[in-house]
């Protein structure tokens, strides 16, 4: 099994004192304000062109040049978010592969017209990594159930499409940086990590009570500054 | 629990550490398209999803996009060893099914070693098909072949056979769901063993089923069959 480099190296985010909250330019010190070469930028443009709705459907075709073509808009993206909860290269080729198949197999269930392909995706890549590094640690052992529920693709309708896009990705740093110390620990545990909020508090030391403020606090900041209208 | 206790938990749901009771209460209020937690957890997921962006993005290796663009391409063009159920893995489960699914309806039952998480995640998969209460679990046997095929109206398709004929180069075994009054529905192509099993499953529903159809077809598999099935079983 191959490695990835270093965590420093990969997640400059996250080891150390995360992607969030490093200030942009030392993250990405060619940038100036004239160069937008930002991450950002680059979803755009992997997700510029042939809208979901089309792709969608072709997947549901069973047309194999989707999958090539969901690959070209998503698989860095994909790949990007399971190898910063694996760290492990090998692994992460692994997982990927294993959440294109998943949407392949389960496009049917995709509601063509009114999903956001790109989310659901992703949650899945996501799914795929937490399940493998809580089954390495042999921790929150849970069902495929219940993954199988939070990427139900019911829940990826009426979605904005472009969440991914340059401009949320914009918010949504400013969002995680807007995060207080303890919020940001919690976040980068949970979605990074997998940790329950029961593990949190062990790994913190604190109550769990705390730990769930702290959750849910960050959450809402996040989303307030995403604009979306469901509070929790 | 009410929608208004679990709110609170949404965001904690999207990112999968809710813990219990809510856990299972938000997925509970889900499975029943509750009016209140639906639109609620839509909007967690969509906070949870837009993290990604914030991710420095990786490049994956230029074989990568192979790799998975194989998985579906036509057989001649699909590496064997990137396929995602491997062999190795599939011998194992369809030994350990063999010896502890035909005798009756698993209640849930320790997997077998597998090689990686993939197959792990795999086997689960399988599992939650097998567990379905409502599945439909029909045997069949013949001069040719004996197994049986496990049907979920929700979750899939399973199905295990033993003594599978030997094909001839270029062909490969494909299943079909008939459903009443339609014409069969392809449900994957596989290849045997070389002990002449096969363990083959397809995800997805598997609506008004009337039988399931093994036929033999050119590599790549065929969009209705063009070969008079060697297994026909009636569900």
């Amino acid at each position: 099994m191959s490695t990835a480099p270093g965590p420093n190296h990969l997640l400059p985010a996250f080891r150390a004192r995360n992607i969030f909250t490093l200030p942009r330019l030392q993250r990405y010190p060619h940038e100036s304000a004239n160069r937008m070469i930002l991450p950002g930028l680059i979803l755009a443009l992997e997700l510029s062109g042939e809208h979901d709705e089309e792709l969608a459907r072709r997947l549901q075709r069973k047309d194999p040049q989707a999958m090539a073509d969901l690959y070209d808009r998503f698989g860095r993206l994909a790949y990007s978010v399971i190898v910063s909860v694996v760290r492990d290269s090998s692994l992460a080729e692994d997982l990927v592969q294993e959440t294109f198949l998943r949407v392949w197999n389960r496009a049917h269930a995709f509601e063509a017209g009114r999903g956001a392909l790109g989310p659901w995706l992703l949650t899945i890549a996501r799914n795929r990594a937490i399940d493998h590094i809580r089954s390495v640690g042999s921790r929150m052992q849970r069902s495929s159930q219940e993954f199988d529920a939070r990427e139900h693709p019911s829940l990826f309708v009426d979605m904005e499409r472009d969440i991914l896009n340059t401009d949320h990705a914009r918010v949504i740093r400013k969002a995680l940086a807007k995060l207080n110390e303890n919020q940001q620990k919690v976040i980068e545990l949970a979605y990074y990590e997998g940790l329950s909020q029961t593990e949190m508090a062990d790994r913190m030391g604190q109550p769990l009570g705390t730990i769930k403020t702290w959750v849910r606090s960050a959450l809402r900041v996040l989303r307030e500054e995403l604009g979306q209208e469901v509070a929790a | 629990m009410t929608c208004e206790e679990l709110r609170p938990e949404y965001g904690a749901w999207a990112l999968g550490i809710a813990e219990e009771p809510e856990r299972s209460e938000i997925a509970q209020h889900l499975e029943r398209d509750c009016p209140n937690c639906v639109p609620g957890v839509r909007s967690a997921i969509a906070t949870v999803s837009a993290m990604a962006s914030a991710i420095k993005p990786v490049d994956p290796p230029a074989r990568l996009r192979k790799r998975v663009v194989s998985m579906v391409a036509p057989e001649p063009e699909r590496s064997r060893a990137s396929i995602f159920f491997p062999w190795a893995v599939a011998g194992a489960f369809a030994i350990a099914l063999l010896a502890v699914v035909i005798p009756g309806r698993l209640a849930r039952t320790p997997a077998p070693p597998v090689a990686s998480n993939t197959g792990q995640a795999k086997f689960e998969e399988v599992l939650s098909i097998l567990n379905d209460p409502v599945t439909k679990d029909v045997a069949f046997g013949d001069p040719s072949a004996r197994g049986r095929f496990f049907v979920s109206p929700t979750k899939g398709v399973v199905f295990i056979a033993a003594h599978l004929p030997t094909l001839s180069p270029g062909r490969t075994f494909q299943m079909w769901v008939i459903p009443n009054g339609g014409n069969p529905i392809s449900a994957g192509t596989f290849q045997a063993l070389s002990d002449s099993t096969a363990v083959h499953y397809r995800p997805g529903p598997v609506e008004n089923a009337a039988a399931m159809a093994i036929s033999v077809e050119p590599s790549g598999g065929s969009p209705q069959p063009t070969t008079t099935p060697i297994i026909v079983t009636k569900l």
